[in-house]
């Protein structure tokens, strides 16, 4: 193994340890709500490795459950992965002489803490190796403990008991996402314009209102940026 | 719910999602970039997307309006947790706790 891959992996490995720990309540949780609404364990791990996105497996989990039609659970799905395209248009440059395989690795395995804690690092260096280790040491740590404690969930929920609104904690995990987001004025907008069209438009036909309130959400928080950069200009 | 093969092909679908926007600049390769504009109104789709699903569900019981429902109350304690404390388990250790007290406890749908 090439050392500056070597180094890469072992700083890309040490910066996201500290991160990586707190995936371990989604992933238990996620595993546990897979299983709450009905998938078998077979079902719930395939969906894990399938989708592997933390917060479409969650988001999508009700719409399964209420027999929702396909488009629907696809076009939600689409939604909550939309920040990716921002990540993937921003990393693309870092990966843009690899071989395709390596390019098809990374994308599968690109996740919201990996980018946030090494994308400037990535980006900033010359070497190849060292950004590819950099890179994929972290993410397929970050994979390996996604599947293991999804699967401490997954066989964990069997014995708890099916009385015990388990279901909500789906609802906790987006919650959890949901609120250091909404840390600025307009993304704060954005949730609350998105969440509230959502409600008041839940009687739209084949479940149109969320799409409706996530559209009414996306336009106020970016009328909402607009507001505050034209009233603060920096 | 979907059953066996129809469910597997849902998941599929879903999975495609995660590939196609994580792969959608990385994997052809070329130094493509993202209109300004749509980049910045994009950052809003995920804070809008999970309110929209959380939002009805503590908001709704059966379809209706109910201000003074369990999962409100939990959800207000999720948040509480989510701001002031920095423990990763305790938003669905109080949430859940606070659900279940208000449910069992005291017998409120």
């Amino acid at each position: 193994m090439n050392e500056s891959f070597k180094r890469g992996a072992a700083e890309g490995f040490r910066a996201f340890l500290p991160l990586s720990v707190g995936l371990i309540p989604w992933a238990v949780v996620t595993g546990v709500a897979m299983r709450s609404i009905g998938l078998s364990p077979l079902e719930a791990m395939g969906m894990n490795v399938i989708v592997f996105a933390g917060t479409a497996q969650l988001g999508t989990l009700p719409l399964i459950a209420a027999g929702a039609p396909l488009w629907l659970i696809v076009l939600t799905a689409l939604v909550l992965n939309l920040r990716f395209v921002i990540f993937s248009a921003a990393l693309a440059p870092a990966f843009a002489g690899y071989p395709k395989r390596h390019r098809l690795l990374s994308s599968y395995l690109l996740v919201d803490g990996v980018f946030a804690i090494l994308s400037e690092r990535i980006l900033k260096s010359q070497d190849a190796h060292w950004r590819w280790g950099c890179y994929i040491a972290p993410s397929v740590w970050c994979w390996v403990l996604w599947q293991v404690f999804a699967l401490v969930g997954v066989l964990g929920a069997g014995v708890l008991p099916a009385d015990w609104s388990l279901e909500f904690m789906a609802t906790i995990a987006l919650m959890v996402m949901l609120v250091p987001m909404s840390a600025t004025r307009p993304m704060l907008v954005a949730a609350l314009a998105g969440g509230l069209g959502a409600v008041l438009l839940r009687g739209m036909p084949l479940k149109l209102g969320l799409i409706a309130g996530i559209v009414i959400g996306i336009a106020a928080g970016f009328a909402a940026e607009h507001w505050q950069q034209r009233k603060e200009p920096t | 719910m979907s059953e066996g093969i129809w469910l597997w092909l849902t998941l599929a679908a879903i999975g495609s999602t995660t590939i196609l926007t994580r792969g959608s600049f990385i994997i052809p390769g070329e130094r493509a970039r993202l209109p300004a504009t749509l980049q910045r109104a994009l950052r809003y789709a995920p804070a809008a997307a999970l309110a929209a699903l959380v939002m009805p569900d503590v908001l709704l019981v059966g379809g209706e309006l109910d201000p003074l429902n369990p999962k409100l109350a939990a959800a207000v304690v999720v948040i509480l947790a989510c701001t002031r404390f920095r423990n990763p388990w305790l938003p669905f250790i109080a949430g859940m706790g606070v659900l279940l007290l208000l449910r069992k406890g005291l017998g409120l749908p």
